[in-house]
């Protein structure tokens, strides 16, 4: 009778594991509840579940069903570039391509990633750990995983849910940031409409992206490739299955897998460390300088420029489609409801998802 | 605590924020440039037809 008990999960459970369990209901509750990034936290959560569920040996090398999710999935990099192509075919340019300057907003919103990766370092992490700590401040969920998994493998459960929690929160987070930086009158600058831009460029677009990039960080080319065929799918119009596809059902299975194999990472002996917190500290610390780079940038600007540039559109240079953009329109439309920012938003906010990966290819190229 | 490279880091700080300043730059001058293209050719063949 004791043999068979010693034989159940109940005889070996550890604090730790529950406590992993208490975070996995409360991903699961708020993904749920309060709908904080629900396709994934969901996900997650139940990873952390079924990771910490004793003598289950689903992470046992070799041999563990989500050992192979993660080895498969994520360290071969197969799932993050998936999910690349699946937002390629989502991502519409047209907004960046009509007005190329907001380019510069998506670089200038990187400078939160070097600040939190020279914060990382002085609290005492390691250079490629303190790389995958900076690399949160693009806000861009699979480009962290992919940056993490080559630098720093056993910070992905943190650096992974700092990314994508601190993306769920960025209409909480940027609003008082945007207040702070910028005055009423600059927050009513009206900008030109949009020109309308031809099928022709956006076609061009992805191709000339990718060779232009992917000459100047090879590193970067697995996502950016995938980023940019995604969008080649959409745009050429003659592959609406493939594109479809892409978008929809390559990508909600890629975030299955993604989500339970990052849940799989958070077991107990793992996470429960101290550094955990240092990394969603510093993960908050690059999420706002990022954001209030891109405003000063923007407002930098305006010394040069004819056509003045609302600053609230900067803050939307930390990737974050399409939530960034909404939050300068939204702060934009607060200070004159007539003053829609939308489309000039996701000039800037297309220009991070860029901005973001060719920062994660510097990383990988000089610190992997 | 480790001892920090610092060499390394101001490498990957002055190299990762040109590369990602560089190339947007780039981007931009491609855009306007092949932008600039193909209203050319648009314009042409619209004189044409």
């Amino acid at each position: 009778m004791l043999d068979m008990v010693l034989t159940t999960g109940f005889m070996h459970l550890t604090v730790g594991n529950l406590i992993m369990w208490f975070i996995a209901f409360f991903f699961i509750y708020l993904a749920i509840t309060k709908h904080y990034e629900p396709l994934l936290l969901v996900p997650i959560g139940f990873g952390i579940l079924m990771v910490n569920l004793p003598l289950t040996y689903l992470m046992e090398e070799g041999e563990g069903l989500l050992w192979r999710f993660y080895h498969y999935g994520l360290e071969w990099e197969i799932i993050p570039p998936l999910i690349f192509l699946g937002l390629g075919a989502l991502t519409d340019f047209g907004p960046m391509i009509a007005n190329p300057k907001t380019l510069i907003l998506g670089a200038g919103a990187q400078f939160g990633v070097y600040v939190a990766f020279f914060g990382a370092l002085l609290v005492g992490f390691k250079i490629p750990e303190a790389c995958s700590i900076g690399i949160i401040g693009g806000a861009d969920g699979p480009t962290t995983i992919y940056t993490t998994v080559h630098l720093a493998p056993h910070l992905l459960g943190a650096t992974a849910v700092a990314a994508y929690s601190y993306m769920s929160l960025v209409p909480i987070i940027q609003p008082p940031i945007m207040r702070l930086l910028t005055t009423e009158k600059e927050r009513k600058i009206k900008m030109r409409q949009l020109r309308r831009v031809s099928k022709r460029e956006k076609i061009l677009f992805p191709l000339v992206t990718v060779l232009v990039i992917c000459l100047i960080v090879p590193a970067s080319a697995p996502l950016m490739a995938m980023f940019m065929l995604g969008n080649l799918f959409n745009e050429c119009g003659v592959v609406k299955r493939l594109s479809d596809a892409a978008s929809n059902e390559l990508m909600n299975i890629v975030t299955i897998l993604l989500g339970i194999s990052v849940g799989a990472t958070m077991s107990a002996e793992r996470f429960l460390k101290p550094q955990v917190i240092f990394v969603f500290v510093m993960g908050l610390v690059a999420f706002a300088f990022s954001t209030a780079a891109g405003i000063l940038l923007a407002k930098f600007m305006n010394l040069f420029t004819k056509e003045k540039i609302n600053p609230l559109i900067g803050s939307a240079g930390v990737s974050a489609v399409p939530m960034a953009a909404r939050v300068s329109q939204v702060m934009g439309s607060k200070a004159d409801p007539k003053n829609f920012l939308l489309m000039h938003a996701m000039g800037p906010n297309v220009a991070g998802v860029i901005g973001t990966v060719v920062a994660a290819g510097v990383f990988i190229a000089l610190a992997g | 605590m480790p001892m920090i490279d610092w060499d390394l880091a101001v490498k990957i700080f002055c190299f990762g924020l040109g590369s990602v300043f560089g190339s947007l730059a780039i981007l931009i001058g491609a855009i306007y440039a092949f932008g600039s293209i193909l209203k050319q050719i648009e314009k042409k063949s619209d004189e044409e037809a």
